[in-house]
């Protein structure tokens, strides 16, 4: 640890010897609260710190790339949203962009920035559901009451556009399922503000937290190389300083015509991952903003492409990524010419974060086990597959 | 912490955050008591339109799960005149069941002639499993709750009869 909070040994009784300790063998899940469903930790520790830290996945192994071979690419989009169900949207994209790569697709102007909406409109609503469970494990029970209610607005507009609440199953191969309905675009910009004008309550409540701060200042420290060595990408990496985001590096969508401010801290630690997610929700509520803009102005066009019957992608290979709320997704899509995919292999975000856990965990306290493991910002479900 | 900060200041700033959202009003639903207010898009129960059915089993066939089932048998119409007799399907059973679906909406999507609805309808919540399992009838039902589709946005492509 590299915080103030030095443990110092003042004496040691006689018969020390003979008091000699024993490590000893946590499990932490498979069902833990602190662990957010299934994954489990096997900690060895040496009275309260840690020695050794394990994480073993894959208790919610849903073989989800194998169902990928047996499903024509609408049918992939109902199982490819679901792997980390707090970005849905940002799931689907990937799977219809290295589609439309593959079959040469050109996909209307409405579709792109309309996708590029619901795609920041999804990233707030994963990172306000972090940014109010988070505090609950450092003990502040209130910030997730503001958080759901900042999701609710954005909720609402997403169900009246998709009709699904964490599923939208609203992406289509070259477009969207259906036409934003009318009036959906003044009532989500009304969203936006409403939600930008309170996401203050947030920051003073727990960003400015004494106490909070105490928790996580210094604890877990990310370095960049452990970051490059194991992969991690997204709010986690760019915390620590790795200044790498897709939308700005790699456009996709309409990533290309918008600016897109990368927030980055230096430290690495529990505090600048958490205030990271935090301005990453104002940058993506500002982009959601310039998406209406654009929306508004474009003139008449179709929202999707006419599909043949059978949707057939020519053989080859092409490798989309796209930068989900939690890091780096990617779709790697082998094609032999026939309406199912010859192998669809997923790059999850979660998975490659939460390998570091091996790295950043030993030397710590239990209770900072907490604070690191939430500050992870993983869903399970996206580790496991 | 800002070494300048008084001690306490957080909490009185947490304070001031309570205080501020007291004056509010409440954005607690009253579910219950009030039906919460749905958009039409929304995918709660799926609806047949039974006379709509021509039992061609795309949705069956579609159906990343495999949860509609569909049982028929064929009767031949004695035709008038000099007219060949014609053959058509008759719809016995048609079933979804709703604990296993995935509310992907695919189903629906396939419908060539217009069979299968979205309906925002949600309270259908079983004590045995197998009650989720809705036959035709009960499906039908469902028909009567769906909601005309919202008007498009003022930049959608026309449809194609309009155009």
């Amino acid at each position: 640890m590299t915080t103030d909070h030095q443990q110092l040994i003042v004496g040691i009784g006689a018969g020390a010897r003979e008091l000699a300790t024993e490590d000893m063998i946590l499990n932490i899940g498979p069902q833990h609260p602190s662990t957010h469903g299934v994954l489990r930790l096997r900690i060895t520790l040496d009275g309260e710190r840690i020695q050794t830290a394990e994480p073993i996945v894959g208790y919610m192994h849903r073989g989800a790339e194998k169902l990928f071979e047996v499903r024509d690419f609408r049918q992939i989009i109902v199982l490819a949203n679901r792997h980390d169900w707090l970005s849905a949207f940002a799931n689907e994209l990937g799977v219809v962009l290295a589609v439309e790569r593959m079959l040469g697709m050109e996909v209307p102007e409405r579709a792109v920035w309309a996708r590029t909406l619901l795609a920041e409109l999804n990233r707030v609503l994963n990172h306000l559901m972090f940014l109010g469970s988070y505090p609950i494990e450092m003990g502040a029970i209130t910030p997730i009451f503001y958080a759901f209610r900042e999701r609710e607005e954005i909720q609402r507009v997403m169900e009246e556009i998709s009709g699904g609440r964490m599923h939208y199953m609203f992406n289509r191969v070259g477009g969207l399922k259906e036409d934003l309905p009318a009036g959906w675009l003044g009532r989500t910009r009304h969203a936006v503000s409403d939600v930008r004008s309170r996401m203050g309550d947030i920051r003073n409540l727990i960003a400015g937290n004494e106490i909070f701060h105490a928790r996580t200042r210094g604890v877990g420290v990310l370095s960049r190389e452990q970051i490059l060595q194991y992969g991690v990408s997204g709010p986690i990496a760019r915390a620590a300083g790795v200044d790498f985001d897709l939308r700005r590096d790699e456009p996709y969508l309409a990533y290309g015509e918008l600016t897109v401010p990368v927030v980055t801290r230096k430290e690495g630690d529990c505090l600048a991952r958490f205030e990271c997610l935090l301005d990453q929700v104002y940058v993506s509520l500002d982009l959601a903003d310039a998406c209406l803009d654009r929306l508004e102005r474009l003139p008449q066009g179709p929202i999707n492409q006419r599909l043949p019957k059978i949707l057939k992608v020519p053989e080859g290979h092409t490798y989309a990524w796209t930068e989900n709320p939690l890091g780096i997704n990617g779709y790697y899509l082998v094609s032999r010419g026939e309406k199912t995919p010859w192998r669809l292999k997923l790059r999850s975000a979660s998975y490659n974060n939460i390998q570091v856990l091996a790295e950043i965990l030993p030397g710590n306290l239990v209770a900072d086990m907490i604070a690191i493991l939430g500050s992870m910002f993983f869903v399970v479900g996206d580790i496991d597959k | 912490m800002d070494a300048v900060a008084l001690p306490g200041s957080g909490l009185a700033k947490g304070l001031a955050v309570t205080l501020r959202t007291m004056t509010r009003r409440s954005i607690t639903r009253q579910y219950p008591d009030v039906q919460p207010d749905l958009p039409p898009r929304s995918r709660g129960v799926i609806a047949l339109f039974e006379e709509n059915c021509t039992v061609c089993m795309l949705c069956a066939r579609e159906c990343p799960d495999w949860c509609i089932y569909i049982d028929s048998h064929k009767e031949t119409l004695p035709a008038e005149g000099t007219a060949r007799a014609r053959a058509h399907n008759v719809l016995d059973r048609f079933a979804i069941d709703f604990s296993l679906c995935m509310y992907c909406g695919i189903c629906i999507e396939v419908c060539p002639f217009d069979a299968l609805f979205w309906s925002p309808e949600f309270e259908y919540a079983e004590y045995d499993i197998n009650e989720l399992t809705h036959e035709k009838d009960r499906l039908r039902e469902w028909m009567w709750t769906v909601p005309p589709p919202p008007a498009d946005d003022p930049a959608a492509e026309l449809p194609k009869e309009a155009r």
